[in-house]
């Protein structure tokens, strides 16, 4: 065979081992294939269904911690709400109720006379509506010698706030003629155990007055005021004994026998805050309307007249304070009791704190005018005052009396007193 | 007489105020009015600190302002604005001051 007859050879050797094979390897990719796309086929509907599912619990989950988070969401926010809403009621509410006030407990020990504890208690109230009006209103509660209660009504009024400086009340107030009955003499702030002779029951300063007053404030420049008080009210009424006015009782009345209204105020100037120097008085009638003890009527009517200065000035730990005043009936011939009389008392006070507040000293002299000799008192009291709080504290004092011979206005005494204002 | 007939006049003209003063009581004025002046007029606690200072030790002890809850203060300085004699507006600045003190 020559080279290209075993070359035709070879080639168609090939040729038809290639025919022979050739539908077995298409056959064998073809089934491959086939299988791949199966397995292919079958995947992408497993995966499409993963996709399905995915989806939907991507979806189903989802929304379901949304719902729930909304839920605690608003809950939350429900909560909160009422919490501000409760905390903020104080703010938003139109009135207030506000009880305070004051007590104390009291041991007395005379020179001459029996040592007693004592005790007294009173309550304030103040009722407070739309910022605009005040019902404030003291009870004075007190344990008597006899172990009965005394209870009175030191004050109730309604108070009208009329504008940026004035106030108008109505009903019993303190009386705003001079100035320790209306601001000192609640046991917390009195610097002493006791009141100033005069300015007690049957004394020369009015107590309380039932009626009308309007007070008010008028700055001046930046750092002194004006401040006033002017009052109508049914007046005192006069005590007859022995054929002598025995005392002015000016408590507060709320029945008017003399038919005369009694007019009066106090104006005070405090050039600095410091200082404080004010005029006070009073004029009107007045009427025996008891006497020798039992209900007297028909008694004439006569004068009444209260005139009084006080003072106060506060300079570092120091304060000073005094007060004249002075109250007069004149005489009236047609009464039981014809002569008039005069009741006049002052008084004079230093004090001064130590051990960064928690300690003060207090020295005050007083000189009480009655036109019965028995009543009229000169005083020196001293004390010495440990302060718990501000409005707490225990105070030990002792007064030097110069009255009548054999009197108790002429009894020295020890007071101990604790007081609190609340 | 005299005293008689002038009596029946101011009790006439103050029974007349005091029926257009209660007409006023109907507008209310929140303490949340006054917080919104506050926030608006940072200068309130200052003004209330020194109105504070120059006027609550002239009767008393100056109370401490953590002695009483800011509802209290509300009362308590209503009724000392007329002791005291304070304006208004210097009320509300003291009782800023002691609100944000207590
Ligand atoms: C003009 C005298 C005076 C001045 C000034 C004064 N107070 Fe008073 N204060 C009193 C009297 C009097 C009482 C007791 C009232 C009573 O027991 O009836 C009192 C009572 C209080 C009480 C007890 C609760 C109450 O409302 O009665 C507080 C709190 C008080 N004062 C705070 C103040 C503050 C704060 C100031 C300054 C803005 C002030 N005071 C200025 C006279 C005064």
């Amino acid at each position: 065979m020559n080279t290209t007859q075993r070359l035709t050879f070879v080639t168609l050797s090939w040729l038809m081992l290639a025919t022979a094979t050739t539908p077995a390897l298409a056959q064998a990719s073809s089934s491959r294939i086939a299988d791949l796309e199966a397995k292919m086929n079958a995947m992408a509907a497993e995966l499409a269904v993963l996709k399905e599912e995915l989806a939907a619990a991507k979806a189903s989950g989802d929304s379901a911690n949304l719902q729930a988070m909304q839920a605690d969401i608003n809950a939350a926010k429900q909560i909160a709400e009422r919490a501000t809403q409760s905390a903020n009621e104080w703010k938003d509410v139109t009135s207030v109720t506000h009880l305070s006030g004051y007590a104390s407990a009291d041991y007395v020990s005379p020179e001459n006379g029996n040592a007693a504890f004592i005790a007294n208690f009173n309550p304030m109230f103040h009722f407070l509506l739309n910022d605009k009006l005040l019902w404030e209103a003291e009870l004075e509660i007190e344990v008597e010698e006899n172990g009965e209660t005394a209870i009175g009504l030191e004050y109730t009024t309604v108070d009208i706030f009329l504008n940026d400086s004035m106030t108008l009340m109505a009903g019993k107030f303190l009386s705003p003629v001079g100035n320790f009955r209306q601001n000192i003499h609640p046991s917390w702030i009195n610097k002493l155990p006791s009141a100033p002779p005069g300015f007690g029951h049957d004394g020369a300063a009015p107590i309380s007055e039932v009626g009308l007053q309007l007070r008010g404030v008028a700055p001046v420049g930046d750092n002194s005021r004006f401040t006033y008080a002017a009052y109508i009210g049914n007046g005192p009424k006069l005590e007859g004994e022995d054929g002598e006015i025995h005392a002015i009782e000016a408590e507060g009345f709320a029945g008017d026998p003399d038919d005369e209204k009694v007019f009066g105020g106090r104006v005070a100037f405090l050039p600095i805050p410091q200082l404080e120097l004010a005029v006070s008085g009073a004029f009107g009638n007045a009427a025996v309307v008891e006497n020798d003890g039992v209900d007297f009527e028909g008694d004439p009517t006569r004068d009444y007249k209260v005139l009084g200065f006080d003072a106060s000035y506060r300079w570092n730990d120091l304060d000073l304070r005094g007060e004249y005043i002075k109250q007069e009936v004149d005489p009236q011939e047609m009464s039981v009791a014809p002569e008039g009389g005069k009741w006049e008392t002052w008084y004079a006070q230093g004090a001064y704190k130590l051990g960064q507040g928690k300690w003060e000293g207090v020295v005050r002299f007083t000189d009480f005018n009655s036109p019965h000799p028995d009543d009229s008192q000169e005083q020196w009291a001293f004390g010495v005052n440990y302060l718990i709080t501000p409005s707490a504290m225990v105070k030990i004092g002792y007064e030097a009396n110069d009255g009548l011979a054999g009197e108790i206005t002429d009894d020295d005494r020890w007071i101990a007193q604790i007081a609190y204002g609340y | 007489m005299k005293i008689k007939s002038l009596s029946a006049i101011s009790g006439i003209t103050i029974v007349a105020i005091f029926i257009s003063a209660t007409m006023s009581l109907q507008q209310p004025a929140t303490a949340a009015e006054t917080t919104a002046t506050a926030q608006n007029d940072p200068m309130q606690f200052a003004r209330g600190a020194k109105a504070w200072a120059d006027t609550c030790a002239r009767c008393h002890n100056m109370r401490d302002a953590r002695s009483l809850r800011d509802d209290q203060w509300r009362a308590a300085m209503a009724h000392m604005r007329i002791r005291a004699g304070l304006t208004a507006k210097e009320t509300e600045d003291i009782l800023a001051f002691l609100q944000g003190s207590n």
